[in-house]
């Protein structure tokens, strides 16, 4: 392509950031903050904070069909139809208009569009601990982090304080506390639960879930209204998305330049400086390609469109991927486990009941390894998430015979007390467990589809058993009944926290990324989002990334300024 | 051989050996239904989701037009299997009524329509096995009973009428109070 030079000034920034989800947002927002025009690329369309959450303010009844997705929604989206519902559906990619490989079962779920999977998230916010940063480095599972702990508590602090996260402080070495606004409360099965794991196990214990749901105004945002529709988007900003936080306050420093509807289709490397000198980017409207040219890249597609990107990315230079000099790039794909678990019915507290729908429920942190403890036949740990509520007419309705006056009667009144919980378990970051491209099936924009080839193994597996058993252990000692002990068996992807293939380490033969994020083999890309992970933990890793970003933001700065880059 | 008896011996043999299930019976089961079939059927359904949830003190089933969630979650939503399940269910459910008291079901009388509910209620109480259970609702759909219950409890909690009247519903609860005394007569929320 032929590019005129005032063209190429038109289409040149200081930096460019692929993708505006949980960790694009906030590259884009630090760079702006520090002055640099930046140029932040969306594959999707836009998402206005507010005027396009269609579904946030509708009751049960404006649907006409519940929240049941229709046949033809199941077949087109065989994947993401299994996470959405008519509610949120707007927020998710369809599977036929944006097809994978699976190599073995992994639901890959997406959303394209301005703010991307922060609209739909979860919102727990936990930070790692030692115990996670040094277990690669102890048990030789994978390559040593680069990084410790202590390199990132400020950078935590600083996340947490401009999101908003309420919690509480526990003081735990396995889950550092952080800047935390008044927690939401646990009701009266959560705390009888917490005590009795509290009297018959010193290691354990169970505290409210830490989210970036806001309990008082903050930032121009919130309260939380405890209406737990947050994955609609929420009118009154009370939780965390780019939406609503990141992408304004980068707005409102006057530097930033959205464009949606932008696919990143490859970095163009230049061979003289050996940098990146910019993007290549097919416009969805027009079909048009355009180039844009900047001193620094941030890629934030999220794990698997970073790693698809990359290794799209080929020059003489990288004839097997940008940066993937070391061969690790696409490899060492993880994502929690949460298919094993339990639920119990408690008998007591039946004059006890609750107002309001709190968006979050409860956290046990990890127990299990905190000193690596031969008698389990696993590595590594998890945490248990789960929430207690009564019985309404959705669970009733399943365990009431009959029907008539008595059947409505027993159907619109609280039934017994239940919890249920289940581990988020760390994965082990397998060499085989690999995102790489499809050489014949192409999209619709001619581009290579991703091949995911996904398992989990024996440890994973073994811990599964072990969650089960340990939580219908503490549900016993609690003096519950009914005990079922499960395990969906859900596919890898399922709980959507994919990383690992573009891993940080200290060594370029075994990583790509430095101890800042930093492209080991070309120095002006930064990689921030979740592919960036050099092991899992079992934490919820969205602050992780938040935190990562905001610290690489500030190294790219300071070296651009030092003219290194 | 009645119904139920025949569906545990097509069960029998789909374990014994998947090849001895008819092929013929998995076509019929998974052709697509005319959707005229169960609109004709809507006064008919609406009585018998009244008689699931009944006007009481509160709104019932049919006020809270809990027919046309059925027909609506039926006809969009369900799986060609499940849904000749359900047609199926209301033709039984006719001939029964027929054989006993000779006349259409809208016809009958409250008492009369009961006993016919009560009878298709028993039906469809399953295997005393969960896993039995949960294979053969896999295979073949949740029985009508069951189906025509599941989804009249779902329309009426989430109408209108159900959801306000019926239940407890609180559009935006601002707080959140994690532990207080049940009030006298507390109803449920109508959401989570
Ligand atoms: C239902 C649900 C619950 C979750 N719960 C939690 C939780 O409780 N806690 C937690 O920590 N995490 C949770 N997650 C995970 C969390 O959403 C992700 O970890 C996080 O969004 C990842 O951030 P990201 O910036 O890497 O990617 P995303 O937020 O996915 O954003 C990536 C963006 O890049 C865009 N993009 C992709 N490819 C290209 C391209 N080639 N060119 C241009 N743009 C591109 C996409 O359209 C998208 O907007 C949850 C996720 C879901 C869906
Ligand atoms: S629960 Fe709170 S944060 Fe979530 S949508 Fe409602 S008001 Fe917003």
């Amino acid at each position: 392509m032929y590019i005129s030079d005032k063209n190429k000034q038109l289409n040149t920034y200081d930096a460019i950031v692929i993708g505006s989800g949980i960790s694009g947002g906030w590259a884009a927002m630090e760079l702006c903050k520090k002055g640099l025009k930046t140029l932040l690329l969306e594959r999707g369309r836009d998402v206005k904070h507010v005027v396009d959450y269609p579904t946030a303010m509708l009751n049960p009844w404006d649907f006409k069909a519940g929240l049941n997705n229709t046949i033809k929604d199941r077949e087109t989206d065989p994947v993401q139809s299994t996470a959405y519902s008519p509610a949120d559906k707007h927020f998710y990619v369809s599977d036929a208009e944006h097809p994978y490989v699976q190599e073995k079962p992994f639901n890959w779920y997406r959303g394209y569009q301005v703010g991307g999977r922060s609209l739909t998230w979860g919102r727990q916010c936990y930070r790692l601990s030692d115990l996670d940063f040094e277990a690669n480095h102890k048990d030789g599972f994978g390559v040593d982090w680069p990084i410790r702990y202590k390199d990132l508590e400020q950078w935590y602090s600083y996340a947490e304080s401009f999101i908003g996260v309420s919690g509480n402080r526990e003081n735990l070495p396995q889950l550092p506390d952080g800047e935390f606004l008044t927690p939401m409360e646990l009701n009266c099965i959560e705390k009888h639960l917490g005590d009795s794991i509290r009297k018959h196990d010193e290691h354990r214990l169970l505290t409210i879930a830490r989210v970036a749901n806001l309990t008082r105004g903050w930032d121009h945002r919130g309260p939380c209204q405890n209406r737990n529709l947050c994955n609609r988007g929420c009118p009154f900003g009370g939780y965390f998305s780019s939406n609503s936080s990141t992408i304004p306050a980068a707005m409102a420093t006057g530097n930033l330049t959205l464009r949606p509807f932008s696919i990143v289709t490859e970095l163009l490397f230049d061979e003289h400086k050996q940098k990146a000198k910019g993007v290549r980017v097919i416009d969805t409207l027009s079909n048009e390609v355009h180039e844009f040219y900047a001193k620094i890249v941030f890629v934030n597609a999220s794990t698997i469109a970073t790693a698809g990107l990359l290794l799209n990315s080929v020059s003489s230079r990288f004839p097997d991927g940008f940066g993937n000099g070391s061969g690790q790039l696409g490899h060492n794909l993880m994502d929690h486990h949460s298919s094993a678990g339990a639920y119990g019915v408690h008998e007591a507290y039946t004059d006890q009941y609750y107002k309001g729908r709190r968006p979050c429920g409860f956290l046990i942190p990890r127990y299990r390894n905190l000193q690596d403890d031969k008698s389990l036949n696993f590595k590594r740990g998890y945490n248990i998430q789960g929430h207690g509520e009564r019985q309404e007419w959705m669970d009733k309705a399943q365990s009431i015979d009959g029907f008539g006056e008595d059947f409505k009667a027993q159907l619109t009144t609280p039934g017994p007390w239940t919890i249920w919980m289940a581990g988020w378990g760390e994965c082990l970051p397998y060499f085989d467990n690999k995102v790489s491209l499809d050489n014949f099936q192409k999209d619709k924009w001619g581009q290579p589809l991703l091949k995911i080839d996904f398992a989990f193994r024996e440890n994973e597996h073994n811990m599964m058993t072990d969650i089960q058993q340990t939580s219908a252990e503490m549900f016993e000692k609690a003096g519950f009944k009914n005990i079922d002990t499960f395990n969906y068996n859900k596919p890898g992807g399922s709980t959507i926290h994919e990383m690992g293939t573009a891993r940080m380490g200290h060594d370029p033969k075994t990583s790509v990324l430095n101890k800042f994020n930093q492209m080991h083999e070309a120095k002006n890309v930064f990689i921030t989002d979740g592919s960036c992970m050099t092991s899992s933990a079992c934490q919820n890793p969205s602050l992780t990334y938040m935190a990562l970003t905001a610290r690489a933001s500030q190294f790219a700065y300071e070296q651009l300024k030092k003219g290194e880059l | 051989m009645n119904r139920r008896l025949y569906i545990k011996s097509v069960f029998g043999l789909a374990v014994a050996g998947a090849a001895s299930f008819s092929i013929f019976k998995w076509v019929s089961m998974n052709r697509a239904i005319v959707p005229a079939d169960l609109i004709h059927k809507k006064e008919m359904l609406a009585e018998l989701a009244e008689l699931i949830i009944p006007q009481t003190d509160t709104p019932g089933a049919k006020a809270a037009g809990v027919q046309d969630y059925i027909i609506a979650v039926m006809l969009n939503c369900t799986p060609a299997k499940e849904q000749n399940k359900f047609i199926d269910g209301i033709a039984e459910l006719e001939d029964y009524t027929a054989d006993q008291y000779g006349k259409e079901f809208l016809k009958c009388s409250l008492a009369e329509r009961k006993a016919v509910l009560k009878h298709m209620a028993k039906n469809s109480s399953g295997y005393s096995y969960k896993i039995l259970n949960k294979i053969n609702n896999k295979l073949f759909g949740k029985p009508f009973f069951l189906k025509l219950r599941e989804l009249t409890v779902e329309g009426y909690c989430q109408s209108r009428l159900g959801a306000t009247q019926g239940l407890a519903y609180d559009y935006i609860p601002h707080t959140f109070d994690a532990c207080i005394p049940l009030l006298k007569n507390q109803k449920s929320w109508a959401t989570k």
